[in-house]
Formats: C-alpha cells, structure tokens, sequence
C-alpha cells in the first residue's frame, strides 16, 4: 500500500505543521521590517550636536539629499528611501539607545553610513546578531570589516585607517628619508590602526620620543600641549596625525603657541577636512585666511576627488543635488557632503541591484558577491568579498593649497592601493567608470 | 537576596571595626514534619496556615476568599546562615510573594486579591540558608505535594528571585509534573559558577591593584562560624576601599604594585577595569553611563562611577555567596592559573570606556601587570564540585517566564540570556530531531501521533529598563546622589509593581494555557508597562563566563 500521497496530503491539509519551519522562513525574508513596498527605511547615527559633532553633522543632510533626488526620480524598484537620524552626541551609551529606537520604534531596514568608530563598536555585535545590514560605516577601524565571520553584515563606508596609512607612510618614507618623522595620535582602535598601518609601511616610531599619543576625548579638555613638546624637543620634522578633526585642530593651534614648526604636517582623511578644521578654529576666534594658512602645505589622502575640484564631473553632480535638494542647516559643500552624497549613491546603487525583493539577507549577499563591481565618486574600487567588507582599497595623496583645496601631490592624480593586511602598496589601475548623465546609478 | 541589606552591611563595615557579637546558629531540624496551624482573617477571610516540613523548616500557605484554583509557591534567594553587624539570621517565612526593595513594594496583597493562593517556607537545611540548593530542591517539591494534598489546585506555579533560578530549573527538571510554570525573577539561571568566577575575578584583580592582603575567593571554604568571619575579615578590607573611592572618586594614582606606582593611573581606572572584567553594570542606581558635567566630564567617567555604586553588592555577593557555596564543594573552588584577563574584555569595553581607563597605554599596563602577577590555584575536587552545582539540562517544557533588570548588580542580567540561549538551542535540537521523525513518518497515524509532540518554544524573558539618563548633578556639577535613583532597570529584585504583576499574570496565564503568551500579546503587555523592553530581541551583555 503506498501511503505517501495520502500522508502528504493529511499533513498539509490538516496541520501545515511540516510546512511551518519553510513558511515562516519565507515570510520572514518576505516582510523584513523596514521595506514595504513603497518604502526603504535606513537609519543613521552620529553626533549631530556635541563637541564631536562640527563637519561629521553634515553627512545626514547630505544622504538624505541625494536619497531625496533618488525619490524624485521615482525611487528604487517604486520605493522611496526613508533616512532616519539619530543623535548619539558621539556617547556610545546613547549609541545603544538611539540603536535600539531606530530597531524598534523606527522599524529600519538597515543601519547606515553611522559614523564613529568608538561608539559603532558599541552596538556592532548586537546588529550583527540580529543579522540587519550594516551598510557604509563612516569609520576606516579594519577591525570592523576584516573578519566577515566575526561581524557578517557590517560593510565599511571609508577606505580602512590601515590601508591610508600604508599608502601614506610609503609616500612619507621615501619622500622624507632625510627627516625624523612622528605621530601624534588617539589611543583607540582609530589611532592603534593608522599606526599599524605605518608601521607597516616601515616608519618606526620610538615611544614617549617621536611617538606621542593622547586619550581620544581629552583634546579640548586636557589640551596637546605635552604631546606636541615631546615631538618638538625630540626633533620631529615631519609630524603625522591619526586622530579626528578636533584634536588636529588643537594640534595646529598649540604648536603655533610653544613655536613649533614641523617641515610637515601629515594628517589620516578624517581628520583633516578643511572646513571642519576652519569650523572649529573659528569658534575659537582664528579667522578663516588663518586657518587655511595653517593648513596649507598639510599632506593628506583621498579616495574620492577633493570637493574644490571643479572639473570632477561626480562633484559637479553632486553638488548641483545637494544646491537643489540638501535642506539641512549648513550645506556648504566639503569633504563631508562629498561623503554623505556618494555613500547614499552607493547605496542606492546597492538596493537596486538587489532588485524587487528585498531582504536583509539579499541585500548582505548582493554586497559580498558584488559590491566590487559597484562604482561610485572614489577612484579606488570597493574591496567587497566574501573575505573582506573592507570598502576602498586605495587612496591618492595631495596637498593643500592655500584655498584649502587638497590638490594633488605633484600636480599629478595617482591613487595607490593596498590591503589592510600586509599586502605591498601599488599603483592602481582602476578606471573610474563615468556617472551617467541623471546622476543615477546603473546597475545590472 | 531581600534579606541581606548590604548597602548597610557595607555601611556598617565602612563605619566601624567589626564587632564579635554571639553567634546563634541554626536549630537542627526536627525529624518530622508538623500539621500546619490555621488562622482565618476576620476581616479578609484569607485564611494563613503555618506549618513545619518534615525537616522542620518553617512554611506559609495563605488562601483568599476568592481563591481560584491558581497556587503560587516562592522560593526565596540566598541568605547567609551567620548573622553579622546590622543582620540577624532569620527565622521562618519572610516573604510570601515578590517584593521590590527600590520601591519598597510587597505584592502579597494584591495577588491575594486577584485569588492567588500563596506558598512560601524557609529553606533551611543542616543549619544553613545558603547554597543548600539540592536541599531547597526537595523541599520545595515536598512543600508542593503536601499542599496539593491539602488544597484543590488546579494550577500550580513554582516562581522565585536570584537564588531561586538555581533551585527552579533543576525542581522542575526532576519534578516535571509538580508545576505548571516556572518564574525566575532576576535569577542565576542556574550554575552560580559564572558569576562566582566574575566575583573572584574582581577580588583577584583588586588583590593585584589596591590591597595585596585581599584574599578573595581563597578566604572562603572553612566551614561554620570560623569561616563566615574570615571572609568578613576581608570584605571589610575591599569596603574601606570603597569607602574611600566613594570619597575621592578614586582620583589618586595607583600605589601598587611596583610596576604601576609611577604611572599615574588613577585607582578609579583600575577599578572600572576590574568591572568591566568582571561584567559588572556600566549603570547604577544614580549613574546612567552617559551623563557629562563640569565634574564628570566623558562618558566613561560616569561609567566608572557606576561601577563603583555597583562595586560593593557585587563583591559581597561574591563574598557571602562564595562562602555558602564553599560550605558545599570546599575550600579552592576558584582558579584563575589559565584565565586571559585581556580576553575578558570586549571590543566595545575598550572603544566606549577608553577615556575612563586613561587611554591604551595604561590599559596595556594594567593587563600586562595582571597577566605577571601570580595566579589562584584552585582544588580540583572543589572546581570539579563547583561546576557541577545546580546544572541543569534546560529541556522543561513547561512554560518558563523570567524578569531581570538591565543593570541588575547583583546577579547580572547576563544570567537571563543565558537561560533563553540555552533553551533555545535545546529547543532547536528537539525540534530537528522532530522534523527528521516527522518526515521519516510513513503513515498518517504516525504523522498525526507526532503532531501532538511537536515541541514549542516555552520560554518568555522580560526586562526592566532604566530611562536614557537619569544622574543628577550638583549646580558645581558634583555627581547628586541624593537625588531619586532610575525608577527602572537597576538593583537586585527591584521592580515596580506593574512590572512585578505583569510577571505574575504571565506565570498564571502560561499555566493555564501551556504555554507562554505569544510574541504579540507579550509585546502588548509589555508595552503597557513603563520601562519594560519594548525590543523583543533585546539581549543585555553576556556574562563573561558561559559554562
């Protein structure tokens, strides 16, 4: 006697017990909290107000911008994308709170672009585990993105801290041979990773002498004055800073008081937007021409174009979306507009080639097997993988002249890339593929 | 642990030298049990009985007038069997049903009122109160049965706080058919051993930084009187030292060990290295861990604070409770020879509370000095008894409902997730081992026997929490510690009493049916309470150690 057709068909009908393990997979993956089928809803922290918050406050303005511009042109696959922000004064204890309201309350779809690595690492594990997306962090700490194993659905938003710093030790150690050359940087993951990657690069720095740090958070309180003494009476030529915009501001301002003139200064990306250095200086009464004079002559990376770079057809793009679409309370356009806006066309980019049905799930898998191919304003590819969540893999080094734009090291645009392990530094060959006329990305 | 008022011990240890006072140590018990004696109340007709178990320990039943057929039995925490400066040994049922010491809440009356019968008793066995948790185990299952034989119950709910957790799972494992659901309210759930070993962690390290002359968890395992005053004897050393920090908010710099004493590090960075390898809360009764002022001016400084609030009842936890369990599995039950005091701390303890540890140079310090120093050894016999005490399986399927505090200090609130983890993944080996049944299953009597056994997930974990912030600071902005405390989420069985009866009504709903209320109905109910988790997924930090 064959039982089996009967059985099935008792089972289904009666008690779709055996079925329920498949179903309420597939309604769980179908009905994804924060994706209807009008709406993509993301959600963002940083420190919009706050002694941390000058410059970083305005990447929220500029992603809703151009997810604004995206939603005007009819959206992803007929959805919108919603941006929600939360202000986490850059305290990690308000980093879990305001996380678990956009969780719960705002019901997000995927974290996005949160900036800071000291407060991200305070919510990573439990985003992970609760398997959301984590898309575009605005923190270069390799250690988020290097092990896909420990932090699945994590992907970084800003070439890795290591990575510049290789690129930029190798430019500093051949370039300087001559000259003694030291850091001062913040005694966190930010600065133990830039200084690895220098390391790596094959500067030596000697502790208490040519090597002077300070605990991320004391720069306005406790000041830098002993640091940059300690680099100054140990001869430092060439001064490299791994520490956030802040703390090179003070920097600057204290060796200008004891006297203190470096043949360079050196600073990692994220701490060397110029208009947050001049925002900050200002609202300590340093005019504008003073600060851009301070700066200038200052060493730094990019993996995107400088936004004064008027010939760059993503920065004409993008700027013209933030003039028509950025409503927020400052929309000058710098580094951190730049950022804001191209992270969002990323990530726009990312949920249509993901497609109609989206899920958490798709939209971590689409990244890991092809978010490589993905392009943006940078001119170095996404490191995207299976191995790694690492985003550029390299960055050009430029100088900055005295209207504060960073201008290419020898007049010449070369991007190097590298790896956050100990991969050699070399000349890429990426070719930046042209943004198309709308300003949208196409993606297959 | 209602009944150890620590803050006064701490107070009391702080204030003065100890002071030896005679001892009264508890009567042997009876060998057999007495009928209880019954009162009917004129004005509620709620009718008491107290009666004696057959090793003499004292129980309690109260019926209302309005009894429903609903019995609720409570197992208390732990309670030291020596009394000592501000605390007597107590004699008897001191409690009935959950209180909140915070909010100076007994809920007692209203569960009568809604026709809860009610159980308690005193477990005391071989003169002790305090880890005789296989003893509690029979007694609760004797108090259980004798009460059935005496009252018409038509569902029964074995429910208790913090010691109870290890005293419940294993009951309701070996007596599967004595209850119908199971509350855990701030729990140990079950072994003691994981946060024993945080407790001593925290000692051993104050050993290393503070006072060499600490013994910690190696004052502890002579047995009796001797040894209850040993362990005093050294907590008092660890309370002048909070005392002091309580003072000067541990600003001075470390004067030990050798290594450290000219590196500047201020003792209060030490210490909050020390909680954070320990897994102690990063929020206290007045400290949220966020709030910033003049004074208190980062985060982490906040944090540390809290820590120091949490400090005292986490150690004396540590010290009390370790003491009880040395009276079970003997001297040497801790053992740090392999520990990795850097692993113990996470990625996020070392990004969000940088600034308040003085910055990676002294991190790297303080661990190297911990690594170098030298290191407990514990006896086998005792280590292999320790971590076999109260183990349980986690494989009840009757409906198990826990309440924890987000910033619980005394047993950490890691201790509920790891409860729910535990089920859960014993829930998902019985529910594969089903599907594979379930499919090999060749005949529709087969399928439809094997629909009836299918296994559910039974487990419901709920949390107070505190508000975002809540410290209050001074106009100089000197930390206010008069002010009100967080109205949620901190101390030890410190609950409000909606939701403490939220608890309860779950436990009688679960019995009733089975099973816990589904995700949507919990989530309605919870939201109707202030400050319980709205985030069904929410987890609070693990404890450092899992076994």
């Amino acid at each position: 006697m064959n039982l089996r057709k009967p059985l099935i068909l008792t089972v289904v009908a009666s008690a779709l017990v055996g079925s329920l393990a498949i179903s309420s997979i597939s309604a769980s993956a179908a009905s994804d909290p924060g994706v209807s089928s009008s709406e993509i809803v993301l959600g963002m922290q940083l420190p919009q107000t706050g002694a941390a918050s000058p410059g970083y406050n305005k990447v929220d303005d500029a992603a809703r911008a151009y997810f604004d511009y995206v939603n005007s042109k009819g959206g992803v696959n007929g959805r919108s994308i919603k941006l929600v922000v939360k202000d986490d004064t850059y305290k990690a204890g308000l980093t879990i709170s305001t996380a678990s309201k956009l969780i719960n309350e705002d019901k997000i779809f995927a974290f996005f672009g949160s900036i800071g690595t000291q407060t991200h690492v305070s919510i990573i594990k439990d985003i992970n585990r609760r398997k959301i997306p984590d898309i575009f962090v605005n923190s270069g700490y390799s250690g988020f993105y290097t092990d896909p194993k420990k932090y699945p659905t994590t992907f970084g938003g800003l070439g890795t801290y290591t990575v510049e710093a290789k690129i930029l030790g190798k430019y500093l150690k051949e370039k300087y041979a001559d000259k003694k050359i030291g850091i001062l940087y913040q005694s966190d993951d930010f600065g133990r990773n830039a200084v690895a990657g220098f390391t790596a690069a094959g500067l030596k720095f000697e502790a208490k002498k040519t090597s002077a740090s300070f605990i991320a958070g004391t720069q306005g309180s406790i000041g830098l004055a002993s640091q940059l003494s300690q680099l100054k009476a140990n001869g430092v030529d060439i001064v490299i800073i791994a520490a956030v915009s802040s703390a090179t501001a003070v920097a600057y301002a204290t060796a200008s008081a004891i006297a203190y003139k470096p043949t360079k200064w050196a600073v990692i990306s994220v701490g060397a937007d110029a208009t947050t250095f001049q925002t900050i200086l200002g609202s300590k009464g340093v005019p504008a021409a003073t600060s851009a004079a301070m700066l200038a002559g200052t060493i730094s990376a990019s993996h995107a174009p400088a936004p004064g770079d008027a010939t760059d057809e993503y920065v004409t793009a993008f700027k013209k979306i933030n003039d028509d679409f950025n409503k927020g309370a400052d929309k000058r356009w710098d580094n951190n507009v730049m950022q804001g806006m191209n992270i969002a066309y990323l990530a726009t980019s990312a949920l249509m080639g993901v497609g109609k049905d989206l899920t958490r799930a798709k939209l971590v898998a689409y990244l890991e097997d092809n978010g490589s191919k993905l392009s943006s304003a940078a001119f170095a590819p996404l490191g995207y993988s299976k191995s790694t969540h690492e985003a550029f893999t390299g960055f050009w080094l430029g100088e900055y002249d005295a209207t504060t734009l960073l201008a290419p090291i020898d007049g010449k645009r070369v991007v190097y890339t590298t790896d956050s392990g100990s991969g050699a530094v070399t000349v890429s060959n990426y070719m930046r593929p042209a943004i198309a006329a709308d300003a949208l990305p196409k993606v297959a | 642990m209602k009944n150890i008022n620590l803050k006064r011990l701490i107070a009391t240890l702080g204030a003065s030298a100890m002071i030896s006072t005679g001892l009264v140590v508890a009567v042997a018990a009876p060998a057999q049990a007495a009928e209880p004696v019954c009162v009917t109340d004129a004005k509620t007709s709620t009718i008491t009985c107290d009666g004696k178990l057959s090793n003499g320990a004292a129980y309690k039943t109260m019926v209302p007038s309005n009894y429903g057929g609903t019995f609720y039995f409570w197992q208390h925490g732990i309670r030291p069997s020596y009394p000592y400066p501000g605390y007597t040994v107590p004699k008897g049922v001191e409690q009935m049903a959950p209180t909140s010491v915070n909010h100076k809440i007994d809920t007692t009356k209203s569960m009568l009122t809604l026709g809860y019968g009610l159980a308690s008793y005193d477990c005391s066995s071989t003169g002790l109160h305090g880890w005789n948790t296989s003893d509690c185990v029979e007694m609760l299952n004797e108090l259980v049965t004798i009460t059935k034989a005496r009252i018409s119950i038509q569902k029964t709910i074995v429910y208790g706080a913090s010691m109870a957790g290890a005293i419940l799972t294993p009951f309701i494992e070996k007596y599967p058919n004595a209850a119908d659901a199971v509350g855990i309210l701030a729990g140990v759930t079950p072994s003691i051993n994981n946060e024993l070993k945080s407790g001593c962690d925290m000692l051993y390290i104050f050993s290393v930084f503070f006072d060499p002359t600490i013994k910690g968890c190696t004052a502890m395992g002579t047995k009796g009187v001797p040894g209850h005053y040993a362990v005093l004897g050294d907590f008092a050393k660890v309370v002048t030292l909070l005392t002091q920090w309580s003072k000067d908010s541990g600003s001075l710099p470390l004067a030990y060990p050798a290594a450290l004493a000219t590196s500047g590090i201020p003792q209060r960075s030490a210490l909050l290295l020390a909680g954070l390898i320990a897994g102690l809360p990063t929020k206290s009764a007045n400290f949220d861990g966020i709030s910033t002022s003049a004074l208190v001016p980062e985060q982490s400084i906040n944090a540390t604070l809290a820590v120091l609030q949490n400090a005292g009842e986490l150690l004396g936890t540590a010290y009390f409770g370790g003491q009880a369990v040395s009276e079970v599995v003997g001297a040497g039950f801790y053992d740090n020879t392999k520990t990795d005091f850097a692993a113990l701390l996470s990625d996020a303890d070392l990004g969000r509370f940088n600034l308040g540890l003085s910055g990676d140079d002294a991190i790297n310090g303080m661990l190297a000095t911990l690594a170098a120093s030298p290191r407990v050894t514990g006896d086998a016999t005792a280590l292999a008894k320790v971590a076999a005490l109260d183990k349980s399986k986690f494989d009840t399927s009757k409906p198990v409902v826990l309440l924890s505090n987000e910033a619980d200090r005394l047993v950490l609130p890691g201790n509920t997730p790891l409860y729910l983890n535990k089920a859960r993944a014993v829930y998902e080996s019985k529910l594969a081992a089903w599907r594979s049944k379930f499919k090999a299953a060749t005949t529709t009597s087969q399928a439809s026997a094997l629909l009836k056994s299918k296994p559910i997930w039974n487990t419901v974990a709920m949390y107070a929490m505190t508000p975002e912030t809540y410290t209050k600071f001074t106009a100089a902005g000197l930390p206010d510690t008069t002010a009100a405390i967080s109205p949620s989420g901190v101390g030890h069985e410190s609950f409000t009493k909606d939701q403490l009866m939220l608890w309860v009504r779950t436990l009688a709903s679960s019995a009733k049916t089975g099973r816990v209320p589904s995700s949507g109905v919990m989530a309605a109910n919870m939201a109707g309470v202030v400050n319980l988790n709205t985030d069904p997924d929410y987890q609070p930090n693990e404890l450092k150690y899992q076994d």
